[in-house]
This record gives C-alpha cells, structure tokens and sequence, in this order.
C-alpha cells in the first residue's frame, strides 16, 4: 500500500518522443512513497481508534433509543437474558443473578466488537476496490474465476502485506481457502492474558484485510463471502465462498 | 508533437453498461447528444470483439469504427470499465502509442476520481453492490473528475471550450 496516486506534472523524460510530456506524466503519474513502519502503526492505532469511536456512536444511539422508550414512542427493547420482562431497562442493566450479567456483558461486548467489526469491513471494503482498480491498469483481462483468484493471492497480497499467500486451495465448486502462514497485520500481536485471549483479539484485527478481499472481489465482479479465520498467531485462513455458477 | 488530435468526445461505462460520464469538446454547436449515441453504439462493438477475443483479451481494444467525421477507439479495464474515445477524422497518421497513453491517463483520472472516500458518506446496508456513485456523476462531488478530464484533452492540444454532458 505504498504506492499512491499523483498527479503533479513531473517532468519525465518519454521515451517516445511523439507524445507530450504533460501526457506520459498524466498517464503514468509517479508513485508517491510513505514510510512502511509507519503504516503498520497506523493499521494497528486505526483499530483501537475505530473501536473508541463506535463506542460513542453505539452510546449515542442507545441514548436516543432510551429517550423514545421513555417517551413512549416505541416498546421497551427485548432483553438478552433472563431477566424479568418487566423492567424497562435492557437486560444490561439488571443484577439478578451474576451468570446472567457475564452473559448480558457478554452479548454487549460482541455487540460493540460487532459495530466496530462492520465499520472496518466497510474501510477495507472500499479500499479493497479501488486498489483493485489502480493494480489491474496494466494487466490484460481476466479469463477466468482462478485467475482473479491468483490475481488477489498474488498481487493484492504482495502489495499491501509484502509477501504472497502460502497455501490456496479449492473445491472447484466455489470456495477457496487463502492460508497464510505470517500474516503481517498480526505477526506483531500478542497479549499479557495469554495466547487464547490473543488470539480472540485478533479477529478484529483481520476485519480489514477481510472487507480488502471482499472489495477487491466485488469490484472484479464477483460477490461473494469472505470469513477470516485465525487459529493461532501469525497465522492466518480465509474462505472465499463465491456463488455458484463462476 | 504538433495538435493535429483532436478530441471530439470521450464516454465512460460502467461495467453494468450504464454511462458514467459523457464529455464532449466540440467547439462547433453540434447535437452533443450525437456522442452518446456513439458511446451506445460502441457499446456493441466491444462486446462483439472482446467475446471474440476468447481468453486473452488486452485492454487496448483499437479503432472500433469509423462515422461520417469520427473515428471512435475503444478500451477496456479488467474491472470492465469501458472508455470510448471519438476523435475527428483526420489524414494524418494517427499512431497507437498515443491513443494508448491517451487511455491510460483517462483511467488514471477515472481511478482518482472513484478512489474518494467521500463520495458515499452513508454507505448501503447492502455493502455488497458498490456500483450506486456512477449514478451520482453530475452531482458537484464529480468536479474534480470533470476537471482532470477536461485537462487531459487540453493537454492532447484542444482549447478549453468544454461543453459538459453527464
């Protein structure tokens, strides 16, 4: 993800001297560079910053709710647990029993890991395509559903994580199983609770590459679903379900 | 490179075939709505050579056809996008290289254009489909990318009298 955009008129030497250079710089901008350490910070801070974020928003969003309940506008929201349908609050709030709070808290936290978890798809989602598009200018066209495949484990890959993916494997009937064996946006985590507790963290972190691949493929014209999965750090699967028929 | 290219018209497609933006340089006061009946006609054309082509198509797809004072070349992204370029005829050696870098600059610009995360604030519940900003192109987001095309053609050796048609 190093290479960005530009369109400054440097002035470059063409090597046909029949067309302008204002035109060869225009169709062949040169790459501007940014540090690679820094964009690894940046990846990792966006994660905390996004789950900061989605906290408030997802705290704003309850607060409006709260105020139409009390107002009456719309029924008291559906409790998660067991508490007694007859408290207003949602089921967070009661203490009827401590199993029935792990649970509630719980199911909050899913809830919020779940919002933060869509808004970074949504950012990979989206650079995901337009990646795609600045990748694919100087390649011939696809001719078949592996070669985009190919194109994602080896371009996209080498671009934005350096290195190519390790293992790729098919049923032939639509799915494929990406695996990488040190995945880069989590080679560097690790936790003071451990290594399961890593590992359940990292599964927010891999939201971003996943929505990247999902964008990148819808952008290529197929849509399908893209599940990352770790089993243990750095390593790293993803199955891509395409639609039947490709 | 002496301004014997003249730029009539140039026409992006969605790869929905819906057009995403139709601009036209003419400077007489011609009907510019003949350029996108040229785009839609083009739009046979492609099909027919790129399933002709089988599997290894280039993206580079040469002169489509030729109307009474128009030739119309043609291009297609592996994201298949299609650019049409309508240049005016003329008897001068027109030569590949240049139509080619003209291409390249124009899905440069296209590029640029789409990369802007503000184009879709409020994102689709269906995050799947993402092909709704093309429908936006006359909106005052897309300026830039009205802009940097009329640049292109400036540059190819046009005076500026653009007359936009989205």
């Amino acid at each position: 993800m190093s290479a960005r955009n530009s369109l400054q008129m440097a002035p470059s030497i063409s090597a046909n001297p029949s067309v302008p250079a204002n035109l060869a710089a225009l169709a062949d901008p040169p790459t501007r560079h940014i540090d690679a350490a820094v964009m690894d910070y940046f990846l990792i801070e966006l994660v905390n910053t996004l789950r900061e974020s989605s906290a408030v928003a997802t705290a704003r969003s309850k607060k409006v709710e709260q105020e139409m309940v009390e107002a009456g506008l719309i029924p008291p929201p559906v409790a998660v647990s067991s508490a007694p349908p007859a408290k207003k609050e949602s089921a967070r709030d009661s203490v009827t029993s401590p199993n029935s709070r792990n649970t509630a808290k719980a199911a909050v936290l899913d809830e919020e890991e779940e919002a933060v978890r869509v808004r970074l798809e949504a950012i990979g989602l989206h650079v995901g395509a337009n990646f795609t598009e600045r990748l694919c200018r100087d390649r011939p066209m696809f001719s078949e559903t592996l070669d985009a495949i190919k194109f994602i484990c080896k371009d996209i890959w080498a671009a934005c994580w350096d290195k190519q993916v390790d293992n790729l494997r098919t049923n032939h009937r639509g799915i494929y199983v990406l695996q990488d064996n040190a995945f880069k946006p989590i080679s560097r985590l690790s936790s003071w609770e451990g290594r399961a507790e890593a590992v359940k963290r990292a599964r927010l972190y891999v939201a971003m590459p996943a929505g990247i691949i999902r964008g990148a493929l819808s952008r290529l014209g197929f849509h399908g679903a893209v599940v990352p999965e770790v089993a243990s750090l750095p390593q790293c699967t993803f199955q891509v379900k395409l639609p039947k028929g490709t | 490179m002496a301004p014997n290219l003249r730029l009539n018209a140039v026409a992006f497609i969605s790869p929905q075939n819906h057009p995403i933006l139709i601009r036209t340089f003419a400077k007489q006061d011609e009907h510019s709505i003949k350029y996108h009946y040229i785009a839609h006609t083009s739009l046979d054309v492609i099909e027919e050579r790129v399933s002709a082509a089988g599997k290894a198509t280039e993206c580079y797809l040469g002169l489509l056809y030729a109307m009474e004072d128009v030739a119309v070349y043609g291009y297609i992204t592996p994201l298949k996008v299609k650019i049409v370029l309508a240049l005016a005829l003329s008897d001068s050696v027109v030569r590949d290289v240049e139509i080619t870098m003209i291409f390249k600059a124009l899905h440069m610009t296209y590029y640029s254009a789409i990369s802007n995360p503000f184009l879709k604030l409020n994102p689709p519940t269906d995050a799947a489909h993402d092909h709704s900003p093309y429908l936006l192109v006359g909106s005052p987001k897309w300026k830039n990318f009205r802009m940097r095309v009329d640049e292109i053609s400036r540059v190819v050796g046009n005076t500026p009298n653009a007359v936009s048609n989205p």
